[in-house]
């Protein structure tokens, strides 16, 4: 496994995984059914920790599992677009401007148009080409709508960073 | 059928409702076991309702949809809602807005992050009095995999039957407190819940939602496998009895329980069905309960003479001795006396 996401407003690496019990809870209330739980392929230290590959779905900020999570391992956080903007940290889109086809001159604009922090996290230039800012949560939405393959925009965990 | 040795005092009428609590004991380990097995399938309708898009979907979702609608039509009119009220599994859950969770998770967690975390320490204090007051009482009554071990052993009586020889070993008891210190040790060492990956009970639970919501069993599944064969060929309940890390931190909670079943010497007749039904090996028949005993009521409903009951007391009896109606005290007693039986029995009454 080489880069997974943890659910939204999950404490940083280490501390969330002393505080994980694997209880399934998240994946359990997850509505969008995006958390997957890891077997014994990335060590016993991760085994049955719940994660999100975006690309095979991604987090739509519902912030449940943080509501459910017994131990705060995802922390409870509002569904506020300031709360959210202030405490996930799941990680930071990057765009890689070879493969984007709005860089390339073909205006796409996909990326854009899914993130749910649109203007505030993603912005576009002409061409509707994207540009990610700081306040980016890291939720994968633009890597799961883009149009590429292999992927123009990416998260990059924060415990991978 | 009237059980050798007690010719003179045989059962009469209704029995006691001690005796009926086996059943109970089943009924609230097949509910539990069933509870695991529709949560996550609830969870999956949940998520189908949450798309609004019935039209989207294909036709084996539709029927799954339509079912689940069919089913869950008289309960609630808001699935999307209010099945949020019971969720997660014996490990840690949610029932009805309370949280619990299991002991054995919140001193797991307690290890792995060196500090004590209040509200989740919390959510373990029911089922922690619980223990205190009633024994091992989860690992009777409510563990899933007590469940299907209890099935396994059964099977194996049926194995049995059929003429296939299963060894029974006994092993040390003790060791599962060694596997409860490694589990703690190494969650300590790693800074990661461990224990975990080696608790029956917290793999079935999350096993079952991998199978029935996320696309299939995981390694888990294989792991339990491992231990009903190791029930099955090598030793009687031998997960529970021997390895156990929960059933270790029960057992250690549950040594001064007040809740306990005791032998009344005057009305056994020594017949050994106890000590034959006991899934934890113990010894009824001779006042050998321990703090292994957790308080499952088998060697109760299968007394011939009703001579087991429970009692308010923090410490098991001395052994007592023969069983008052059983040939062994009766020829002592005779032996004695010279005077057959009725000595023996003024004596206990």
């Amino acid at each position: 496994m080489v880069r997974w996401l943890r659910p939204p407003g999950s404490l940083a690496e280490d501390g969330f995984l002393s505080r994980c019990i694997r209880c399934g809870q998240c994946g359990e209330a997850c509505p969008n059914r995006c958390i997957q739980f890891f077997g014994v392929g990335n060590g016993l230290v991760h085994f049955g920790t719940p994660y999100i590959r975006p690309r095979d779905k991604a987090c739509i900020l519902c912030m449940r599992c943080g509501e459910i999570c017994p131990t705060q391992a995802i922390q409870p956080i509002p569904r506020k677009a300031k709360a959210i903007l202030a405490k996930v940290r799941m990680g930071k889109a990057v765009v890689d401007k070879h493969l984007c086809l709005s860089y390339r001159g073909e205006t796409c604009g996909v990326c854009y148009r899914a993130c749910p922090l649109q203007d505030v996290a993603l912005k576009v230039q002409r061409l509707e080409q994207p540009v990610v800012t700081e306040a980016c949560v890291g939720c994968g939405l633009c890597e799961r709508a883009c149009i590429q393959m292999p992927q123009a925009i990416r998260i990059i965990p924060h415990h991978a960073a | 059928m009237v059980a050798p040795g007690s010719e003179d005092r045989p059962r009469q009428g209704r029995r006691p409702f001690r005796a009926q609590l086996n059943k109970l004991r089943w009924l609230v380990l097949s509910l539990v076991f069933l509870m695991l097995l529709a949560l996550p399938f609830l969870a999956v309708y949940q998520s189908y309702v949450a798309a609004h898009a019935y039209d989207l979907m294909s036709p084996s979702e539709q029927h799954f949809y339509d079912f689940m609608a069919w089913l869950t039509g008289p309960i609630t009119d808001n699935p999307e809602q209010d099945f949020n009220l019971v969720k997660g599994t014996t490990w840690s859950g949610t029932l009805f807005g309370l949280r619990l969770s299991d002991p054995l998770a919140v001193l797991s967690q307690i290890a792995a992050e060196h500090r004590v975390f209040t509200a989740f320490l919390l959510t373990g204090l029911i089922p922690l009095v619980a223990t205190l007051l009633l024994g091992r009482i989860y690992c009777g009554w409510i563990c899933p995999a007590t469940f299907l071990y209890e099935l396994n052993d059964n099977f194996a009586v049926v194995l049995r039957r059929l003429g296939i020889r299963l060894p029974h070993r006994r092993l040390d008891t003790r060791f599962k407190y060694l596997v409860l210190l490694v589990g703690l040790v190494l969650s300590a060492a790693t800074g990661a819940v461990v224990t975990a990956a080696i608790y029956p009970p917290a793999i079935i639970g999350r096993e079952i939602y991998y199978a029935v919501a996320a696309g299939g069993f995981g390694s888990g599944a294989a792991f339990f496998l491992v231990t009903l064969l190791f029930d099955l060929l090598v030793a009687r309940r031998g997960f529970c009895r021997y390895l156990c890390p929960g059933g270790a931190l029960y057992s250690l909670l549950g040594r001064y329980r007040l809740v306990r079943i005791q032998r009344v010497v005057g009305d056994c007749n020594d017949c050994a069905k106890c000590n034959a039904v006991c899934e934890f090996g113990l010894d009824p028949m001779r006042d050998g309960f321990g703090q292994e005993c957790n308080n499952c009521s088998a060697c109760i409903a299968v007394c011939p003479t009703d001579a087991l009951v429970f009692r308010l007391t923090p410490r098991d009896q001395a052994p007592q001795g023969p069983g008052h109606l059983g040939r062994e005290y009766k020829r002592s007693q005779a032996l004695q006396s010279g005077e057959a039986g009725e000595g023996g029995r003024t004596e206990a009454a």
